[in-house]
């Protein structure tokens, strides 16, 4: 069971978990955590392929995801609560602030 | 017994993603994200990178979940400020129909490549030693770019959250 198919298998599941959040919630956090999910998955799958080659790079290229997701959260969370302030909802369908309107 | 615990690893890894999937209070959501990062970790350990496991477990499940779950505490919010989603279970099929055939290919491809021995290593790999040994060395121009970019989500974190005056708007 713990060989390369099923470790590739696990982190297939969690990122096409983390896509089907994405586009099938209208929860501005539920999708910020949906993200974090498919991060989650293509981490799993480079370090299951560091371990398969016997090479580290690929859990280097995982520790720097981790990295820049911690960045992602910083801003990604403010920017949240700068929307919740002024609009008083999660939903993503109300901020249309920068659509064009068409005549 | 490695096999036993890979296997209890991934259902609560994919047993945690459904969680954060369908349900609707997103506290809830975050417990299940928070279940399932902590099982990846597990994974991690298993596939001998100890260092990753420890950085999954302080950067993910001690500061990100933290977070979080602090302002989803802080914004408070009630079942009315949730968005309504009608049509999120047909939403969420049409979803996993689509992703089935691009699962199916990339294990059509991992599966023809030759089996090799995954078992735990018992040393000198994904140590804290080695890892940093190769990070100083072959990747250290990323390493500092890593280091500017936190530091430029630093400023833009500070320059958002602070309080700013009121604008006039013009033309409505």
């Amino acid at each position: 069971m713990a060989s390369l198919t099923g470790y590739a298998t696990v982190s297939m599941i969690l990122f096409s978990l983390g896509a089907i959040g994405v586009v099938s919630r209208r929860n501005v956090f539920v999708i910020y955590m949906s993200i974090e999910l498919m991060l989650n998955g293509i981490n799993l799958f480079l370090v299951t392929f560091a371990r398969y080659h016997f090479n580290m790079d690929g859990q280097i290229l995982s520790m720097m995801v981790i990295a820049i997701a911690a960045a992602e959260a910083a801003i990604f969370l403010s920017v949240i609560i700068l929307l919740f302030r002024t609009k008083k909802s999660l939903d993503t369908d109300i901020f249309t602030e920068l659509k064009q309107e068409v005549e | 017994m490695i096999d036993f615990v890979f296997v209890a690893l991934s259902i609560c890894a994919i047993a945690g993603g459904g969680t954060m999937v369908l349900h609707k209070n997103p506290i809830y959501c975050a417990v299940g994200l928070l279940i399932s990062v902590l099982s990846v970790a597990g994974l991690f350990a298993l596939l001998s990178a100890t260092f990753m496991f420890m950085v999954q477990i302080i950067v993910y499940a001690g500061a990100i979940m933290t977070i979080i779950l602090f302002l989803l505490m802080f914004l408070n919010i009630k079942e009315q400020d949730l968005p309504p989603e009608p049509k999120k279970n047909i939403l969420v099929a049409m979803g996993v129909i689509l992703m089935i055939p691009i699962n199916l290919l990339v294990l059509e491809g991992v599966s023809r490549l030759e089996d090799s021995d995954m078992s735990i290593v018992e040393e000198g790999f994904g140590g804290i030693k080695e890892l940093g040994m190769k990070l100083y060395t072959d990747w250290l121009l990323p390493f500092e770019l890593i280091s500017i970019l936190l530091l430029v989500a630093l400023v833009g974190a500070v320059v958002l959250a602070k309080k700013r005056e009121k604008r006039g708007v013009k033309n409505g």
